[in-house]
C-alpha cells in the first residue's frame, strides 16, 4: 500500500489543481442532480455515477491519487470546500425546494456521522439513532413551546437529555452483542416512538406545532437572508446553520478518530476479547459510543424541529433509523467522507425518484439491495490507519 | 372474573401460537444461515394476499365459492410463499451469509420494503386494507359460559401439528439431519458431502411456508390484512425468536407465548393499555436481554480470540 501511494504521489501544483478541479466536479454533479427533472435525466446521472464507481473499482489508484492530492494540500482542500459550501445557496438562488433538500441532507449527514461512531468505528449495531434524534427534537421543541426558551439555549439542554438516553441504552450493550444488541436498540427505538405517540404532553400522534423560528443578533431565521445586496430565501439561514453543524460533526469525528478513544473503538471492532486483554475498558467505550451518537443526533433533531416548526412521532420511526444505517453502510463504514456522500445520495435519490411517482420506494429498495450485493464494502471503504508517514 | 381469565387465556394462546410460528421461521433461518432474515414477516404477510387472489381467481374461473375452495386457495398460498422464500434465498439472501451481520440486516430490511411495495402495486387497490375471512367459523364449546371458537382450536391444533412435524422432520429424516448438520457447522457439513445450497433452499421453503401459515392465521385473527402488516408482525416474531434464544425451537415457542402474554396482559389490565401494548412488549424484550443476553434458552457460546 505504501509503495503504490508514494509512486502516485502528486506534486504540489498538480495536487492543487486536481484538488480544486475534483471538488468543483463533485459540486457540479450535486448541482446537476438537484436540478435534474424527469426520469431520464435522473437515470442518466445515476448511470454516470455508476460508471464513476466502476472506474474506482477497476482502478483503485484513482482513489489513492485523489486522497493523496487532497491530503497533500489540506489548506486548499478546506478553502475550496468552504467556498463551495458557502456559495452553493447563491448558485441555487430562489429555489427553496433545492435548499430544503440540502438542509435535510446535511442533517442526515450529521446523523450518519453520529451513527458511524458505533457502526463504523466500533461495529456496534444501533437502531436507535432515530430515537435520539427524536428526543433531541422533542426536548428542544417542548422547552421552546412551554417555557419560551430560545433555540440557542434549548440546543445544549436537548443534547444533554439525549446523551442521558444514550447512556441508558448503553447499559444493556455491556452485556448483549450482535443480533441481540441490535434487538435491544430496536426495542428502545420503538418504545421511545410509541411513548411520543401516546403521551398527552407530547401532543400524541399530532405532534407539536408552531415551534418558533430561532433568531441570531436580532435576525430572525424566518426572514430572508441579505448578503451584499443578494437576497436569499429564509431557508438559507437554516442551510448555513446545518452546514455549521456538519462541520462540527466532521471535526468531532476526526478528533475522536485520531484520539485514544477512536483507537479503542477500532480495537473493539477488530476483536472485543483481544481488546479486553489489552486493558481496554470495553464496557465504558461501548457506552461512550452510544452517548456520543445521541449527543450529535440531538443537535440534528433540534435544528430539524426549529426548521420545519412541526414535528410528529412519524418523523422518528424505526425506518428512519434503518435509513441512517443504510447511509453509513452505503457510504462506507468508518470513512467520514464516504458517510457524508452516502447521506447526501440517499436523501436526494428518493426525492428525485418522484419522477417514478408511486414506484420510488420500490426502486429505492432495489437500488439499496443491488448496491449491497455489488459493492458490499461501501462506496468508500474504510482506510487503514497510517503511522509514521509524516509528509 | 373467571370469564375474563378464560377469555384472555384463549386470546393469549391463540396469539402466542401465531407469534411462535413466525418466530420458528426466524430461528430456523438464523440457525442454518446465520443471517437475520428481517423481511420474513413481509414474506409471511404476502400469504393472505395470495390466498385472496387465488380464491377470487378460482371463483372467476370455475364459478366455485365455498369452504373447500378457500382451503385450496390457502394451500396454494402456503406453497407459493414457500417458493417465494426459496427464490429470495437464491437471489438475495444467500449472498449475505458471509457478510457482516449488519449488512444482511439492512439488505433484508430493504427487501422487506420491496416486498411491501410489490404487494401494494400488484394487488388491486393494494394500499387499502382488505377483509380476510375467518378460516373456520362457529363456536366449538363453552367453558364457564365463555365461547371457545373453532378458530382458536384450529390455531392451537395447527401449531401443535406443525411443531410436531417439524420436530420429526428435523430428527428423523435425512434432509432434517442435513439441516441440523449445516446449522451445527457449515464447513464441516460440506466436507461430509452435504450440498449446502440445497439445505438453504429447503430451509427457506419450510420457514417461509410456516411463516405463510402464521400470516394467514394472523390475517384471519385480525379479520383484515394490509400490505404493511409485515413490519410489526415481523418485528414481534423476531423479538419472540430472540428472547427465546435464536436457533432454539422451544425458545421460539416460549418467546412467542411470552410476547403474546404481555400484549394480552397490557390490553386487559392496564388502562389505555391497547395503545401502550408495544411499549410493554419491547420493555420486556429489553429486560429479558439484560438478564439473559443470549435469550432464555439460547446457547451461550464461549468466545475465543
Amino acid at each position: 500500500m505504501g509503495r503504490s501511494a508514494s509512486s502516485a504521489a502528486p506534486g504540489a501544483a498538480a495536487a492543487t489543481a486536481f484538488t480544486i478541479l475534483s471538488q468543483l466536479c463533485g459540486a457540479a454533479f450535486l448541482y446537476a442532480l438537484l436540478k435534474a427533472d424527469g426520469g431520464w435525466q435522473v437515470i442518466g446521472l445515476l448511470v454516470l455515477l455508476g460508471v464513476g464507481f466502476f472506474l474506482l473499482e477497476r482502478f483503485p489508484w484513482i482513489n489513492d491519487f485523489v486522497m493523496a492530492s487532497l491530503t497533500r494540500v489540506p489548506l486548499i482542500t478546506t478553502a475550496t470546500a468552504a467556498v463551495i459550501v458557502l456559495g452553493f445557496p447563491f448558485l441555487v438562488g430562489s429555489n427553496t425546494y433545492i435548499l430544503h433538500l440540502l438542509i435535510v441532507a446535511q442533517l442526515y449527514a450529521v446523523l450518519a456521522l453520529a451513527l458511524n461512531f458505533q457502526l463504523g468505528s466500533a461495529n456496534i449495531p444501533n437502531f436507535s439513532t432515530g430515537a435520539s434524534y427524536g428526543i433531541g427534537a422533542y426536548a428542544s421543541a417542548l422547552l421552546a413551546l412551554n417555557f419560551g426558551m430560545s433555540f440557542w439555549l434549548t440546543l445544549p439542554i436537548a443534547a444533554l437529555a439525549a446523551t442521558l438516553f444514550g447512556f441508558i441504552i448503553g447499559i444493556p450493550s455491556m452485556r448483549t452483542r450482535d443480533t441481540y444488541l441490535a434487538l435491544v436498540t430496536i426495542a428502545f427505538g420503538v418504545v421511545v416512538q410509541q411513548l411520543l405517540n401516546n403521551f398527552d404532553w407530547t401532543g400524541g400522534p399530532n405532534g407539536l406545532v408552531g415551534i418558533p423560528a430561532p433568531s441570531l443578533f436580532g435576525h430572525s431565521f424566518a426572514s430572508p437572508l441579505q448578503v451584499f445586496g443578494w437576497k436569499l430565501p429564509s431557508q438559507a439561514n437554516f442551510y448555513y446553520l446545518s452546514a455549521a453543524l456538519v462541520v462540527v460533526a466532521i471535526v468531532t469525528a476526526q478528533r475522536l478518530h485520531g484520539s485514544r478513544i477512536g483507537l479503542a473503538w477500532n480495537a473493539l471492532r477488530a476483536d472485543e476479547i483481544a481488546a479486553k486483554a489489552q486493558g481496554i475498558n470495553v464496557a465504558w467505550y461501548k457506552v461512550l459510543a452510544f452517548a456520543v451518537d445521541a449527543f450529535l443526533a440531538a443537535f440534528a433533531g433540534t435544528i430539524y424541529a426549529f426548521y420545519v416548526s412541526y414535528i410528529s412521532p412519524d418523523n422518528f420511526t424505526f425506518l428512519v433509523s434503518v435509513t441512517i444505517m443504510t447511509m453509513v453502510i452505503v457510504g462506507g463504514m468508518d470513512n467520514i467522507f464516504g458517510v457524508i456522500i452516502g447521506a447526501f445520495l440517499l436523501t436526494i435519490l428518493p426525492e428525485k425518484l418522484r419522477a417514478f411517482s408511486d414506484y420510488r420506494l420500490l426502486f429505492f429498495g432495489v437500488v439499496v439491495i443491488g448496491f449491497l450485493m455489488i459493492r458490499p464494502q461501501g462506496l468508500f471503504p474504510q482506510r487503514l490507519r497510517q503511522y509514521g508517514v509524516h509528509r | 372474573m373467571v370469564e375474563l381469565f378464560v377469555q384472555q387465556s384463549v386470546n393469549w394462546i391463540t396469539l402466542g401460537c401465531i407469534y411462535a410460528l413466525l418466530a420458528i421461521g426466524f430461528s430456523l433461518i438464523f440457525g442454518v444461515l446465520n443471517v437475520i432474515h428481517f423481511s420474513h414477516g413481509d414474506v409471511a404477510m404476502t400469504a393472505p394476499f395470495i390466498a385472496l387472489a387465488s380464491a377470487q381467481g378460482l371463483a372467476a374461473a370455475l364459478g366455485a365459492t365455498g369452504p373447500a375452495w378457500l382451503v385450496l386457495a390457502v394451500v396454494a398460498a402456503v406453497l407459493a410463499v414457500g417458493l417465494i422464500g426459496a427464490v429470495l434465498d437464491k437471489v438475495v439472501i444467500r449472498r449475505f451469509r458471509d457478510a457482516p451481520a449488519m449488512m444482511a440486516l439492512v439488505a433484508t430490511v430493504a427487501l422487506g420494503i420491496v416486498i411491501r411495495e410489490l404487494i401494494r402495486h400488484l394487488y388491486p387497490q393494494g394500499s387499502n386494507p382488505h377483509a380476510f375471512p375467518r378460516l373456520v367459523s362457529g363456536v366449538a364449546f363453552e367453558i364457564t359460559s365463555v365461547p371457545i371458537s373453532w378458530f382458536s382450536l384450529l390455531v392451537v391444533g395447527l401449531t401443535t401439528l406443525l411443531v410436531a412435524l417439524l420436530f420429526v422432520f428435523l430428527r428423523l429424516t435425512p434432509l432434517g439431519l442435513r439441516i441440523r448438520a449445516a446449522s451445527e457447522d457449515r464447513v464441516v457439513a460440506r466436507m461430509m458431502g452435504i450440498r449446502d445450497d440445497r439445505v438453504f433452499r429447503a430451509t427457506f421453503f419450510i420457514a417461509s411456508a410456516i411463516g405463510a401459515i402464521a400470516g394467514l392465521l394472523f390475517a384471519s385473527y385480525a379479520g383484515v390484512t394490509r400490505f404493511d402488516f409485515g413490519v410489526m408482525t415481523g418485528l414481534l416474531g423476531f423479538s419472540a425468536a430472540v428472547i427465546g434464544g435464536l436457533g432454539s425451537m422451544p425458545g421460539a415457542i416460549a418467546g412467542g407465548l411470552i410476547i403474546a402474554g404481555i400484549e394480552v396482559l397490557a390490553q386487559t389490565f392496564v388502562p389505555d393499555g391497547a395503545s401502550y401494548r408495544l411499549v410493554f412488549v419491547f420493555v420486556l424484550v429489553i429486560v429479558v436481554l439484560i438478564f439473559r443476553p443470549a435469550g432464555l434458552l439460547g446457547r451461550t457460546i464461549m468466545e475465543k480470540v
